[in-house]
This record gives structure tokens, C-alpha cells and sequence, in this order.
């Protein structure tokens, strides 16, 4: 996924209204009425939400008639959950060397400036 | 108050506390000499690290991981209060310290261009409580919507990604 393919992810996530819809459609798929419904919002507001999840990869919509029942896509969620693990271990690991070093520098009487 | 206030979920917090004064744990994380020693993961080095520790200073690090790969990273200092908080931001760079998207270096094809990081240094009976908050800033106009908004959303579905892998 592209830099900007994940701004597009983030700009999506940024809205309540945006966000309480991909909670719905984690259980299962809805129609854009169905996605109304909980709001009070018309169907054209509605409507504009899902483009902006669709355009960001966060959903896709079903090409059967009417309905075009809207889908949850859970993989850019998921990449843009992933960098949080990567600097999890990142941090984890550099703070462990961190404590070696202060032990170290402690044991050396090296405490330059600490008290 | 920095952003050093309620841990907001989906953002990652990492808490440690060490047995060392304030000061010198500030100083670990601020003096280029220091910062060498420890910075990164397990095997790896720092062979240039250059710190202007001032508001609107910026830093430029290179990682060189076990097999020899150069990792260059570079950030702006926005806030510093000596020896209490630390707050950057942080990006992959080339080695004139321009940023570059981290898949350039081969990173999580999901990571955000810049990130911001806390780091809050608390003083405890005899020891000191470090906290580093990670957050994703997307670049340009999105940044503050994605401020107050992104955390919220990956918590909401953190039930549902966690079932889809």
C-alpha cells in the first residue's frame, strides 16, 4: 500500500459516522439503507460516507442490483494495525540495551551530571 | 499539557522504569554519544548521529542492522523539556536527511510517511519511569482529522482484525 493509499485510510477513519459503519459491516454485509438507519442521515449522506470508505479500499460494494450490498475490507485496517507492532518490538528492544547502558555507565561511577 | 496525557487506544505505549537518576536517563536519550549506545534494536549500530536539541531542531540517525543494511532516519524536535518530555516526530530518510517512504528501506508497506513519538521521563522513588507513545501522522492536509481520529477507529475494529488475519 502507497503512502498516500494510507493517508486516504486515515482520512477515513477520522470520522465517527465513518467508523461506527465499519463496525456494523464487521458482522456482516448491509445495504445502504440498512447503513442509514442507525444514523439519522439521509441516503445521499450516507451514500457520500461509503464513497470516501470505498475510495480508501475500506469497503467494496456488490454490483447486484438495487442494494449493492456494502463489504468490510479488512486488509489496509489491518496494514495500517501492523507499523504499531513493528515499533512495539522496536522500542521493547532498544530500551532493554537502554537499561544495559545505564547499568553500564552507573557501575563505571560514569553518572555525569545525575545525582 | 504535551500529548503526554491519557494513553489513547491504538496508539502504542511502551512504559519502562530504570534504575537511574532523570537527568542522566535524559540525557541517554538526547546526547548524540549516548544515544549511540543503545538506540534500536538488538545488533544493531549507530555508525552517525547528529542531535540539534532545540524546538524546531531537527536529528538525522543511521541504523546499520546485523547484515550491514543502513537504516537513515530523521525528525523535527517539537517540544523539549528538559529532563521531563521528548516529543518528535520520525522518518525514513536518505543520508542527506530527506525524507522517503518507508517501503524505500522495505518497511510495513503500512507505515505512515511521518510518526510522532512522546517520551515522558518521570521521576519515582529512586528510579525513573520512561514513557514512549508511537502515534501515525499521515502527511499533509489529514494530519489533524487523523490526530484525533485514527486511534479511535482501529480500537473500534481491534475485535474484528484480530479474527482476520
Amino acid at each position: 500500500m502507497s503512502s498516500s493509499t494510507l493517508d486516504s485510510t486515515f482520512a477515513a477513519l477520522a470520522d465517527p459516522t465513518r467508523r461506527e459503519i465499519l463496525v456494523r459491516l464487521a458482522s456482516g454485509e448491509a445495504s445502504v439503507k440498512e447503513l442509514a438507519e442507525p444514523f439519522q442521515m439521509s441516503l445521499p449522506g450516507v451514500s457520500k460516507h461509503l464513497k470516501v470508505l470505498e475510495r480508501a479500499g475500506l469497503i467494496s460494494r456488490g454490483r447486484v442490483a438495487q442494494s449493492r450490498p456494502c463489504r468490510l475490507e479488512a486488509r489496509p485496517l489491518k496494514e495500517a494495525a501492523d507499523w504499531v507492532e513493528h515499533y512495539r518490538r522496536f522500542w521493547e528492544e532498544g530500551l532493554d540495551r537502554l537499561e544495559d547502558y545505564l547499568q553500564e555507565i552507573q557501575r563505571e561511577g560514569e553518572g555525569g551530571g545525575g545525582r | 499539557m504535551a500529548a503526554g496525557d491519557d494513553p489513547r487506544p491504538g496508539e502504542l505505549v511502551v512504559t519502562r522504569d530504570f534504575d537511574a537518576p532523570r537527568e542522566l536517563v535524559f540525557r541517554a536519550w538526547t546526547e548524540p554519544e549516548r544515544v549511540r549506545r543503545w538506540w534500536g534494536p538488538e545488533g544493531f549500530t549507530m555508525p552517525y548521529c547528529d542531535i540539534d536539541l532545540r524546538p524546531g531542531g531537527t536529528f538525522l540517525r543511521c541504523m546499520r542492522a546485523p547484515g550491514g543494511l543502513d537504516f537513515w532516519v530523521t525528525g523535527v524536535f517539537r517540544e523539549i523539556v528538559a529532563p521531563e518530555l521528548l516529543v518528535f516526530t520520525d522518518s525514513f530518510a536518505d543520508k542527506e536527511g530527506n525524507v522517503v517512504p518507508p517501503t524505500r528501506y522495505g518497511a510495513g508497506s503500512g507505515m505512515p510517511l511521518e510518526r510522532l513519538v512522546t517520551v515522558t521521563f518521570e521521576e519515582l522513588a529512586g528510579s525513573t519511569r520512561v514513557t514512549v507513545r508511537h502515534a501515525g501522522l499521515p502527511s499533509g492536509e489529514d494530519r489533524d482529522l487523523v490526530r484525533h481520529g485514527w486511534a479511535g477507529g482501529l480500537e473500534s475494529l481491534s475485535g474484528y482484525l484480530s479474527g482476520a488475519s
